[in-house]
């Protein structure tokens, strides 16, 4: 049929139209383009890795707004028509560190106290991470109807997800000091260096979750098994008891657990106190600089095809 | 600062699983076997090689059957979808009308989602917040607008999208068979706006099945079919073009009178 149509068409006048302005459309537009004139092209195969970063980044700050937005409305959507509203995410963990500790206090006999504290240093970074994960590894495959609609870059909605999960956090250790004060855990000055890690496991995570979020676009099945696997990592973790606990023999299956490290520099700021020591940084900072190339560089090379496979 | 639109030679191709998604077992066993399932997946061209140039002033019309390609060839400029071959230039901002409230948070409230959608809409926080009063003016619901816009009525859902969505006078306006719902006394106001809109934007992209708001509205149109551009040219012409010859290649009866179209805001 087209073929058809396009011998009916161009036996018209009508069609000879398209050739009498063909001198306009082969003329090069950017010849006459000014350099500062806001210019989008999405088809640019010279395009680096850098300069795909930079995009990318600049893309997102220019919709922080946006971002921020839906960020505050996924807390408040959390407490809305609640009573105690935001105060809740400070007291639910408080609550939830009360009932765990007290639990403990009855199960072990030898300083119950301290030891929730012990637990809830590793359960808070590692809640965070599982709860990033998540949420944030469907959040592409969920925004399916926003992507299709108006242009956002990909990384925005893991990236969403990434900083709600944040924001709790950040709720949950407020609570985690308060009650370490209360049942008498001394807290050295090393907590000041806390924000520093909170921003690591940022960045790890975000990067983490978008390789997932993209992942899962492809394979769907993902979601099923990522859950699986975290179930699984969680008794990969020291946790709820320390690593000299563990066998010799099994020990590096824990210290090849990336997330160890970093449940590790947490415990060490907050419940041991003492300055973690170089290697202690070096071995998350490295992690993270891992994951954020990998993330990129998947970002990169599936972003003009993802849309085609929501 | 001119706006301008550039197309070259660009394709695009939808993939339709007919089934499901691929699933990671098959991925693996496509990997290992080095075969690949084929029949699971159709290769569906939905723009062919489109060359187009737009120009500031032009306010282009855009024809054709469902399923032509003109919602496809618009998010293609808004950059939703990227061609497979070919680039498209654009210089200017664009504001695209494509589907009116997209974002919109049931939970929230009307003046919270007037932040959201045009956060969406790619608008800063100090810009929302001297546009918020006119927005909330023109959609007439000040006495509704801290409400959860779950208990709005469809027609003040309308109202608050297309008020949010038009208030800016755009660069480039994108509009995608866009109808602003609500009563007479609205839609009448919504028509003036619309109308507004195209004569301030630098380039309008419309695409419409309303052939009497496309002659009205518009100084050019092309015609879409399959993909293609198959016309290009002045309305009435492009128009009468499409009636007769791409029209009837869907419903032969119809070549003598002239479809009856759904009547749209701005006839």
């Amino acid at each position: 049929m087209p073929r058809e149509l396009m011998r009916t068409a161009q036996s018209t006048d009508l069609l000879e139209r398209p050739e009498q302005i063909a001198p306009d459309t082969t003329g090069d537009p950017l010849g006459e383009t000014p350099a500062d004139l806001e210019l989008t092209s999405f088809d640019n195969p010279r395009e680096s890795a850098f300069g795909y970063t930079c995009r990318s980044l600049a893309e997102l700050r220019n919709i922080k707004f946006a971002l921020a937005s839906f960020v505050i409305n996924n807390l408040r959507r959390r407490y809305r028509r609640s009573v105690l509203g935001f105060a809740w995410s400070l007291l639910n963990p408080l609550l939830t560190m009360a009932v765990m500790t007290a639990v403990f206090s009855l199960l072990w006999h030898s300083n119950p106290k301290t030891f929730g504290v012990y637990v809830f240093t590793g359960l808070l970074p590692w809640t965070y991470i599982t709860d990033s994960i998540m949420s944030g590894s469907q959040s592409l495959v969920q925004s399916e109807a926003f992507l299709k609609k108006v242009y956002i870059p990909k990384s925005f909605f893991p990236l969403v997800a990434v900083s709600t999960e944040t924001a709790n956090f950040v709720f949950s250790l407020a609570s985690l000091m308060v009650l370490a004060c209360i049942v008498g855990v001394k807290m050295q000055w090393t907590v000041v260096l806390v924000p520093a890690a909170v921003a690591l496991l940022f960045l790890f995570n975000f990067s983490v979750t978008l390789i997932l979020a993209i992942a899962t676009v492809y394979f769907r099945d993902l979601t099923h098994i990522i859950k699986v696997v975290l179930s699984t990592v969680f008794y990969l973790v020291p946790i709820i008891y320390s690593l000299e606990m563990v066998p010799e023999k099994y020990r590096v299956l824990f210290l090849l657990n990336p997330i160890f490290y970093f449940i590790d520099l947490f415990r060490a700021l907050i419940y041991v106190g003492t300055v973690p020591d170089l290697v202690r940084w070096a071995i998350p900072c490295l992690i993270t600089a891992v994951t954020l190339t990998v993330a990129f560089y998947t970002l990169m090379k599936t972003d003009k095809d993802l849309i085609y496979r929501l | 600062m001119p706006q301008n639109i550039h197309i070259q030679n660009a394709s695009l191709k939808f993939r339709i699983y007919r089934n499901r998604a691929p699933a990671l077992k098959e991925a693996v066993i496509g990997m290992l076997t080095g075969k690949r399932d084929k029949d699971a997946v159709t290769e569906f061209d939905a723009l062919k090689k489109i060359n187009l140039t737009i120009r500031a002033g032009d306010r282009l019309g855009v024809i054709g059957l469902n399923g032509a390609g003109k919602s496809t060839m618009l998010k293609m400029i808004v950059g939703i979808y990227p061609p497979h071959q070919g680039r498209v230039v654009v210089q200017g901002k664009i504001t695209p009308l494509i589907e009116l409230g997209t974002g919109f948070d049931f939970e929230l409230s009307g003046r919270e989602n007037i932040y959201l959608n045009g956060a969406l809409l790619g608008r800063s926080y100090q810009q929302m917040r001297q546009l918020e009063s006119k927005i909330i003016e023109f959609s007439e619901l000040a006495e509704f607008i801290d409400l959860p816009i779950k208990y709005y009525s469809s027609g003040m859902h309308g109202r608050l999208a297309f008020s949010i969505g038009t208030i800016v006078e755009p660069e480039i306006l994108l509009v995608d068979e866009i109808f602003a719902t609500g009563d007479a006394h609205f839609v009448e106001k919504a028509t003036d706006r619309m109308r507004h809109l195209f004569n301030s934007s630098g380039i309008t992209l419309l695409v419409s099945h309303n052939l009497n708001q496309i002659v009205d509205l518009c100084n050019r149109v092309i015609v879409l079919h399959k993909g293609e551009i198959v016309g290009d040219g002045p309305p009435d012409v492009m128009v009468n073009y499409y009636v007769n010859d791409v029209a009837h290649l869907l419903r032969p009866a119809a070549a003598v009178t002239p479809p009856v179209e759904p009547q749209l805001i701005l006839k």
